[in-house]
């Protein structure tokens, strides 16, 4: 499967639904969907990751990269993800930490 | 799927281009491979991250495989254990200075986190890397 991203606005944030697969291959089109955002003054993502089959490093790699670019216009980014088997490689690779991880869209936009 | 440890050896090699866009291919092969061994999806969904994971790195991000050239070599192998080795000539890319989209996540934190028998050779001809799991 390959990489699907839909985009909407909501409550001053900017959901990104992916769906599939990030890895290798697929990461660089989230990455540059999060440029494009950032560059068009969009600070505040919610990157919803519940329809996402697979996740490798790669893609790890490209949401730090998001991270660090909201982060340098003062902005946020919050991960949404209650599948067990992605949250073993947050917690793994210690990102757990890094990222403020909620189980729902309306956990992510309750947060402030 | 066996019943019961394998009984014979199983030995599955497949050689790819560098194109990221195999990765996916190599992965599916290794979770066929994987649910030969155990019904255990959970397994079968570890082999599947760390084939593919190993698999990446030695491929490398599209536009960034410098001078390293030939196929990546993955070996899957039914034993006493289920063994992988992921070969490739040349340098890799998880070796290289990391770059702006990788800061932060050291390469290979997440095999090193995955599998506990996990290891990295680099000789003149190449890198491998040699991974293996008890059978379930």
């Amino acid at each position: 499967m390959d990489l699907s991203l839909e985009t909407r606005h909501e409550d001053g944030h900017t959901i990104i639904e992916v769906g599939g697969e990030i890895d290798v291959y697929t990461a660089p089109k989230l990455r540059d969907k999060i440029t494009e955002l950032v560059g068009n003054g969009d600070y505040h993502l919610v990157i919803d990751m519940e329809k996402v089959d697979f996740l490798d490093s790669t893609g790890l790699g490209v949401l730090v990269g998001g991270l660090k670019k909201v982060r340098a216009h003062d902005g946020s980014m919050r991960l949404i993800c209650n599948q067990e088997r992605l949250l073993k490689i947050f917690r793994i690779t210690g990102l757990a930490k890094v990222f403020a991880i909620h189980g729902s869209q309306a956990d992510a936009l309750a947060e402030r | 799927m066996l019943s019961g440890p394998a009984r014979t050896t199983t030995a599955v090699t497949v050689s790819i281009a560098r194109d990221p866009a195999l990765v996916r291919t190599v992965r599916l092969v290794a979770a066929a491979v994987a649910r030969r061994t155990t019904g255990d999806e959970d397994f079968v969904e570890e082999i599947r991250l760390a084939v593919g994971e190993a698999c990446a790195l030695l491929v490398g991000p599209d536009g960034d495989r410098g001078a390293s050239t030939g196929p990546v070599l993955v070996n899957m192998r039914i034993e006493d254990r289920l063994r992988v080795a992921v070969r490739a000539a040349g340098s890799v890319a998880g070796q290289d200075p990391p770059s702006s989209d990788i800061d932060g996540v050291e390469p290979w934190a997440l095999l090193r986190g995955l599998i506990d028998d996990f290891g990295i050779v680099t000789d003149a001809d190449g890198t491998t890397l040699s991974m293996s799991w008890p059978l379930r």
